[in-house]
C-alpha cells in the first residue's frame, strides 16, 4: 500500500465503521421505541384507572393548544387567498380562489402546519417534562411506589394527543377558511359572495374527513415519540435539552413523511 | 430479611459491582459507606428490581428477586419505601398529592382515612400546614422530610435510604438522622442507608458496609471500622474526626 492510498483506506474504514455504528444505534432505538408503544398497548386497560391524568393531558395539549393553533390557521388562510388571487389572477373566475383556499387547508395546510406547530409546542414541552421526571428520579420514584410509568405518565399523553389534535385541526380549519375569506375581500378584492360559491362548488366532506384522519396520526406521532424521548433521558439538563431538540427534529420529519404515506394511499 | 450475592453489574466497559455480598437482619439498618458515582445507589435500585444485575442472587423473604416478573415485582416494592437522593418528589403535584398518590392507587382508604394517612406521615417526620404546598416551594431539608413522609405512607417492611443527608446543613442532617433512628423505634423498619458521609453512618447505622471500586472491603460494627487496619477504611475515619 502506497502512503497516498493509506489515509483514503483509513477514510474509508472509518466513514463504514460509523455508519454500521449508527445502523445500529437507529434499529435499537427504534427496537426500544416500539417496545414501549407495545407495552402501552398490552396493559391499555390500565388507561382507565388514570382517566385523570388523560383529562389533565387533554387539556395541557388541546386547551393550551388553541390559540397558537388558531393564530397560525387563521394567518395561512389569508396568506393563501392572497397568494391564489395573485398567482391566477385575470386567468380563471375570482369564485376560484374560494374553492382553492378550501380545497388547501382542509387537505394540507392546517393539518401539516398545526402538526409542525405542535411538534414544536406539545413536543418539546412532553420531552422536557418526562426528561427532567427522569434525571430527577421522578421516574424511579414512581416505579418504586408501584406504578406503572408508561400507563401513567405515556398513554394519557398519547391518548390526550390523540383525541386533541383532531379537535384543533377542525377549529383550525375553520379559522383557516375564514381568514382566507377575509384576505381575499380585504387584500385581492374578491367578494365573499364569490369566495363561499366556490367554497360550495369545490367542498367535499371527504377532504375535511382526510385532514382530520391526518391530524390522528401526527397526534399520535408526535406525543409518542415526544414521551419516548423524554423517557429515555441520560445526562442531566443536557441530555434533557438534547433530547427535546430531538423530539422537534423527529416529529417535524416524521409528519412530512407520515403526510405523503398517507396521500398516497387515501387519495 | 435482604441477602445480596455475589452481585455483579456492568455499565458498558465501567464494572461498578465486582461480585457484592451483604445481609441486611429483621430490625437492623445497614449503611453502607463509599464515595460518590461508585454504585451505591446502584445497589438499592437492584434491590427492588428497577435494575438487574448482570448476574448474583438477591432475595428478599426467601424470594428471588432477579427473576420476578413485573407484576411480582410491584408487589414486592409494596415492601418498600424509599428516600431518593433528590427526594424525588413529582413537581407537578402538591406535597399532599404526593403522599396520597399510593395510598390512593394500592389501598382501599376512603377519602377520610386517607387524609388521616397524610397527616399521620406528615406529623412523622414533624412537618405540619404543608398538605397544599408544591414541592418547588420547599427547603431541601423539607424535601427529604416530605419524600420520607411519601415513602412510609404505605407502612413499609423495609427503608432503603440513598444519600439522606447529602446536600444538606449540619443542623438540618442531624434532623434527618434523628428522623430516621425515630422511624425505625416507631415504624419497627429494617433499613439500608447509602451514604459518604460517616458521621450521619454512625448515628444511624447498627451495621456498617465499606464498599470501596465495586466490593465492600469490611462489614462490620463501628468498633470494627475504627479498628480497621486498612487505609481505605481509615480515610473515612479521618473525615469524621475532620468533621
Amino acid at each position: 500500500m502506497t502512503d497516498k492510498e493509506q489515509p483514503k483506506t483509513l477514510y474509508f474504514t472509518h466513514f463504514f465503521s460509523l455508519l454500521g455504528k449508527g445502523t445500529v444505534y437507529f434499529f435499537e432505538d427504534l427496537g426500544k421505541y416500539f417496545s414501549i408503544i407495545w407495552w402501552m398497548l398490552v396493559n391499555s386497560r390500565n388507561a382507565k384507572e388514570y382517566s385523570r391524568n388523560i383529562f389533565q393531558q387533554m387539556v395541557t395539549i388541546g386547551n393550551n393548544s388553541i390559540p397558537i393553533v388558531l393564530f397560525v390557521s387563521t394567518f395561512v388562510g389569508m396568506v393563501t387567498a392572497v397568494q391564489s388571487s395573485y398567482q391566477l389572477y385575470d386567468w380563471i373566475p375570482r369564485t376560484v380562489v374560494g374553492a382553492l383556499v378550501t380545497k388547501s387547508v382542509l387537505l394540507e395546510l392546517t393539518p401539516l402546519l398545526t402538526a409542525l406547530v405542535l411538534a414544536g409546542k406539545v413536543g418539546a414541552t412532553i420531552t422536557a417534562e418526562l426528561g427532567t421526571m427522569r434525571v430527577t428520579e421522578q421516574i424511579d420514584a414512581l416505579e418504586a411506589l408501584a406504578f406503572d410509568p408508561i400507563s401513567f405518565l405515556i398513554t394519557p399523553r398519547v391518548i390526550a394527543g390523540i383525541l386533541m389534535f383532531p379537535i384543533l385541526v377542525v377549529f383550525g380549519d375553520l379559522l383557516a377558511i375564514l381568514g382566507g375569506m377575509f384576505g381575499a375581500s380585504a387584500i385581492a378584492g374578491i367578494s365573499n359572495d364569490a369566495f363561499i360559491e366556490g367554497m360550495k362548488n369545490s367542498f367535499e366532506t371527504w377532504d375535511a374527513v382526510f385532514g382530520i384522519i391526518k391530524a390522528v396520526f401526527f397526534g399520535y406521532i408526535i406525543t409518542s415519540v415526544a414521551c419516548y424521548q423524554g423517557f429515555k433521558v441520560q445526562g442531566g439538563s443536557e441530555g434533557v435539552g438534547k433530547a427535546t431538540m430531538n423530539t422537534v427534529v423527529i416529529t417535524s420529519l416524521a409528519v412530512v413523511v407520515m403526510d405523503f404515506i398517507l396521500a398516497s394511499v387515501l387519495l | 430479611m435482604i441477602q445480596l450475592t455475589n452481585i455483579r453489574k456492568k455499565f458498558g466497559d465501567n464494572e461498578v459491582h465486582k461480585g457484592i455480598n451483604l445481609e441486611v437482619h429483621p430490625n437492623e439498618t445497614v449503611v453502607i459507606i463509599g464515595k460518590s458515582g461508585g454504585g451505591k445507589s446502584v445497589m438499592l435500585k437492584m434491590i427492588i428490581g428497577l435494575i438487574k444485575p448482570d448476574s448474583g442472587s438477591i432475595v428478599v423473604d426467601d424470594k428471588e428477586v432477579t427473576t420476578m416478573t413485573y407484576k411480582q415485582l410491584q408487589r414486592l416494592r409494596f415492601k418498600f419505601g424509599f428516600l431518593f437522593q433528590g427526594a424525588a418528589l413529582f413537581d407537578s403535584m402538591t406535597v399532599g398529592e404526593n403522599i396520597e398518590l399510593a395510598l390512593r392507587r394500592h389501598s382501599d382508604y376512603k377519602d377520610g382515612d386517607i387524609r388521616e394517612r397524610v397527616q399521620y406521615a406528615l406529623n412523622l417526620v414533624n412537618l405540619e400546614n404543608v398538605e397544599s404546598v408544591m414541592p418547588s416551594s420547599l427547603s431541601g431539608g423539607m424535601k427529604k422530610r416530605v419524600g420520607l413522609a411519601r415513602a412510609i405512607a404505605l407502612t413499609p417492611k423495609y427503608m432503603l435510604y440513598d444519600e439522606p443527608t447529602t446536600g444538606l446543613d449540619v443542623e438540618t442532617a442531624d434532623g434527618i438522622n434523628l428522623l430516621i433512628n425515630e422511624l425505625k423505634k416507631t415504624l419497627g423498619v429494617t433499613s439500608i442507608v447509602v451514604t459518604h458521609d460517616i458521621h450521619s453512618a454512625f448515628v444511624i447505622g447498627d451495621r456498617f458496609a465499606i464498599f470501596e471500586n465495586g466490593k465492600f472491603i469490611l462489614t462490620g460494627t463501628k468498633e470494627d471500622i475504627r479498628n480497621s487496619p486498612d487505609d481505605n477504611v481509615q480515610k473515612y475515619i479521618e473525615s469524621e474526626i475532620q468533621t
